[in-house]
């Protein structure tokens, strides 16, 4: 292979990239030795197995992923802009939203709210840790190793150009023969297998470590979206799984599953990729739902209205999301029985997602509400995404889908859905949460005018698509010309984008200004909440909880302020804690370049790589690691610091 | 010797050798479809379950309600991705 | 680390348990995982292309000899984890090194078996129903590979240590494992062998 193959060449925009990348990473590694942080990052962050950590780390890499995802997505609104705009030819702007969407969904979206998860729901369960603390480390850098295999491909090798979905047969070595769809193939597969380590660790954790007294119908609705979530994480990512590999083998060694030819078969790829993807759509928005639940609940000083039918509702979406899959693709041509049956399904899962808009009306109504930013972001949710949701039963009915099918109605549909279900979901619990792990909060203000500035922003983007949809501009389409009339509404959709991104950069402006000047020692719970995280010091010590809570109702902490009932009692006991590791981030690192290697057929590194795998597995199972204890006398010490000696 | 060999795990040896038997029956009688794949999907049921009660212990813990749970929703996934895929791609097929 | 001794060893503390508790679920994952390769196969089944069809490639002999290898390890495994519930380090050691024994003469029926098959022109490439033949099978026996390597690693460090609550509980979750491996392999027999031979 040629030098000028490994390395994307003739584009001014991915020289400058690529300067950019070089620039950075020797920025990094500069400044990393200068103010001696070496050991630092090793030591606190990249062997850490605490959960707070690693969910930091997962939101940290879930904001840079934004940004790229968000760049793309200017790059497009750019070139679609105004009528046959140069900025973009047909095959940057096929790999722009291919590499758009895959980061949005599966590393943005997915590591926020895992990054979320991990942060909160050990906290509001009364756990030390979530199950298995060095399981977490891991999933955590094979998501990692997978997020930065995918990125890669942006300079070395080409982005992958089949769309997010990697429809085949375009997909296929024949009509895509650069290595841009084995990276596709390779980096999802990767951090998959990391997803689904993350849901089994947290159905055993929240199944398994609750304080005592918290029946399962006491847990807080965000814990109960999450253990939704995983549920459907570990049931439905296999199938990703096997897609993704058989369409390794098909491109890299050549099996006949989705070919044109040989009795292969192209339309099973998008049958396999829909039975995930559906279900994957409700595993990104769920936890979102949750978010809203809590933030709702505490800022209009009320509990949470319907608790049990908010439970039942997210039980039934659970199982119809894997019933409805087929609606992706109802033009494919299979017959009447199949579009009417997935059809049915598909207006079936509305009724659930209505049960839940209307519990939390019902939970603002009469309720004293205080108009926080996380509060506002909920606020905008539910009308944003009821116009999502509408939309999506227009789409859901067969017959009428043949009009609108895969135009720019569909795109603001699910953006309408996405942004609000996912992006003021897990933005929502950032500012929420962020006091917890950090000890004080974002600025409102700021928070506040980002919040403006994104919901302008996004109705102008997208609300302008529907209409283009309907006139019938088709998605993934990389100009058109003056004569569709497509020009006027195009430019206010690319206004809309800009003012967006606006929004994300005060967001993150927001982040600098309150670490230096936002008030500190606000106390363990700023917002006066109801769960049993607010009842912990912030900064939360690295082992949570100094004692065992105890739970004798719904929203404990809340329960505990009003009625005056101690949480905790007894006298401090010495807490066993996990030791740190390096081996998952070793392990991150080996699959990168095992991923790397076979992305270009090199199968002899590739090989060694497997091999590096199985004796790090082998190595962890000899492994006797029991840990450390924290003596009770230390834990009493730090406890009196943190509470100021009033507990 | 016989403590080594407890009675319930012999018994379900030997049921799941039968269960075999019987499904490598369909090659050598004369069946249809139907009957043919029903006295394969019977056996073997049967003898999945045989080994998660006998072998596999599933419901030997307090988690047991969970666990079934947990194996009811995998077949139900496993099921409709089966006999789904089988639906939109072939049988309901133009 | 807190004991409970009315459970078997293997439950004795909390983390051990949540480790069981845990791979049950990594389990029903798997099930989600053959089930998907399972409708990929049957979708793909009568697709042969210019290659052989199932009836004309498949030997009945050698899937017997699989099947009763495969029935027999997992009665093994059973005795072992039966002979480590009383506390029996030998026993438990000789129905463990049966079981790999097994395992590894299912492995090797299976390779021969492939290289038949690639010897008669049937290979991955030919076409979609041996693409998903070979993935099918090739991922089962990728799973019997690993399990013959973990149990040898738990072999291993039962000699080293004994039967402790921590060799007991690695020890119970392999047996489960290979259990799986069993079920997984009677739908393989049943569907893809048999089926095929109908």
């Amino acid at each position: 292979m040629k030098w000028s193959e490994f390395f994307v060449t003739g584009e001014p925009m991915i020289y400058g990239a690529m300067v950019s990348i070089v620039l950075v990473s020797l920025a990094i590694l500069v400044g990393l030795t200068y103010f001696k942080k070496w050991g630092y990052l090793w030591r606190e962050w990249l062997t850490t197995v605490d959960h707070k950590r690693i969910g930091v780390m997962y939101i940290i890499a879930a904001l840079i992923m934004l940004f790229r995802g968000g760049i793309d997505a200017l790059m497009m609104r750019t070139q679609l802009a105004a009528p046959e705009m140069k900025f973009l030819d047909a095959q940057h702007y096929n790999e722009v939203f291919t590499t758009h969407g895959v980061i949005m969904i599966l590393f943005m979206a997915m590591p926020f709210v895992i990054g979320i998860m991990n942060v909160v729901i050990p906290l509001q369960i009364g756990a030390r840790d979530v199950a298995f603390p060095r399981l977490n480390a891991v999933s955590f850098w094979m998501f990692f190793a997978g997020a930065m295999l995918f990125n890669i491909s942006f300079v070395i090798g080409g982005s992958p150009d089949a769309g997010w979905s990697a429809y085949f047969p375009l997909a296929s070595l024949e009509f895509s023969p650069t290595v841009g769809n084995n990276f596709y193939s390779l980096a999802l597969q990767i951090s998959g297998v990391g997803t689904l380590m993350t849901g089994i660790n947290f159905i055993v954790t929240i199944l398994k470590m609750r304080a005592p007294g918290m029946k399962l119908m006491r847990m807080p609705m965000f814990t109960w979206s999450v253990l939704i979530t995983n549920v459907i994480i570990v049931f439905a990512f296999p199938v990703l799984t096997v897609a993704l590999a058989l369409m390794m083998f098909d491109r890299i060694f050549g099996s006949q599953f989705f070919t044109m030819s040989n009795g292969g078969m192209d339309m099973l790829w998008a049958n396999l990729f829909w039975v995930w993807g559906h279900p994957e759509v409700y595993i990104v928005v769920l936890p979102a739902f949750g978010i809203f639940s809590d933030i709702i609940s505490t800022f209009s000083k009320k509990n949470l209205y319907g608790y049990k039918s908010m439970v039942v509702s997210m039980l039934a979406i659970m199982l119809l999301s894997f019933l409805v899959w087929a609606h992706h693709f109802y033009t494919m041509g299979a017959g009447a029985m199949v579009n009417g049956f997935f059809s049915i399904t598909t207006m079936a899962i509305a009724v659930p997602t209505g049960v839940k808009i209307f519990n939390w009306l019902f939970t603002l109504r009469k309720g004293k509400i205080s108009f926080t930013t996380p509060m506002l972001y909920a606020m905008g949710f539910i009308p944003i995404f009821t116009i999502g949701g509408v939309t999506g039963v227009m789409l859901a009915m067969a017959s009428a889908d043949y009009q609108y099918h895969n135009t720019m109605f569909l795109v603001a549909h699910f953006h309408y859905v996405l942004i609000p279900g996912t992006v003021f979901g897990v933005l929502a619990g950032m500012h929420y949460w962020f006091p917890k792990i950090f000890g004080f909060r974002l600025n409102e203000k700021l928070g506040k005018s980002a919040f403006w500035l994104i919901i302008v922003g996004f109705n102008v983007a997208f609300m302008p698509l529907f209409f283009l949809g309907l006139q019938g501009m088709t998605r993934r389409q990389y100009t058109y010309s003056e004569s569709t009339g497509f020009g006027p509404l195009n430019m206010i959709a690319t206004v809309g984008a800009f003012v967006l991104a606006i929004g994300f950069v005060v967001l993150v402006y927001n982040f600098y200004w309150s670490f230096r000047h936002s008030p500190r020692n606000e106390g363990g719970d700023p917002w006066d909440a109801r769960t049993l995280e607010w009842s912990t010091p912030s900064p939360v010590p690295v082992y949570n909880f100094a004692r065992v809570p105890e739970v004798h109702e719904q929203d404990a902490y809340w329960y505990s302020k009003k009625k005056n009932v101690p949480l905790y009692s007894g006298e401090y006991e010495s807490i066993h804690m996990p030791n740190n590791s390096g081996q998952p981030f070793i392990l991150g690192i080996v699959m990168f370049l095992l991923g790397f290697f076979l992305v270009f057929s090199w199968f002899i590194p590739a090989i060694i790589m497997g091999v590096v795998t199985v004796i790090m597995l082998a190595w962890r199972s000899f492994e006797r690691d029991h840990g450390y204890h924290i003596s009770a006398k230390e834990v009493m010490a730090t406890e009196n610091k943190l509470r100021g000696d009033s507990v | 010797m016989a403590r080594l060999f407890p009675v319930r795990h012999v018994m379900g040896y030997i049921f799941s050798l039968v269960l075999s038997l019987v499904a490598l029956g369909v090659v050598f009688w004369d069946l249809n479809v139907t009957a043919g794949l029903t006295i394969l999907t019977v056996c073997a049921v049967i003898q999945a379950s045989l080994q998660l009660v006998v072998f596999m212990h599933i419901g030997e813990t307090s988690n047991k309600r969970s666990l079934y749970l947990n194996i009811i929703l995998a077949v139900f996934v496993g099921v409709v991705t089966i006999f789904g895929t089988l639906f939109t791609m072939i049988w309901g097929f133009r | 680390m807190k004991i409970n001794d009315t459970l078997p060893l293997e439950y004795s503390t909390e983390e051990n348990s949540n480790k069981v508790f845990g791979f049950w679920i990594f389990l029903g994952a798997e099930i989600a995982l053959f089930s998907t390769l399972f409708a990929v196969y049957f979708t793909l089944w009568n697709r042969t292309g210019s290659g052989p069809s199932g009836s004309e490639l498949f030997e009945l002999n050698g899937v017997l000899w699989e099947t009763f290898l495969l029935l027999t390890s997992s009665f093994t495994c059973g005795l072992a984890i039966h002979a480590m519930r009383l506390n029996l380090k030998k026993p438990m050691m000789i129905f463990f090194g049966l079981t790999l024994l097994m395992g590894l003469g299912f492995l090797g029926i299976e390779i021969s078996e492939f290289v038949t098959y690639v010897q008669d022109g049937a290979t991955l490439q030919t076409s979609a129903f041996l693409s998903s033949l070979f993935v099918l099978l090739g991922t089962h026996g990728l799973h019997v590979s690993m399990g013959f390597l973990w149990g040898a690693g738990i072999m291993l460090q039962i000699k080293r240590h004994g039967i402790t609550p921590e060799t007991a509980n690695k020890s119970f979750i392999f047996s489960l494992y290979w259990h799986f491996l069993d079920v997984v392999w009677i739908f393989i027999f049943s569907f893809v062998y048999l089926k095929g031979l109908m």
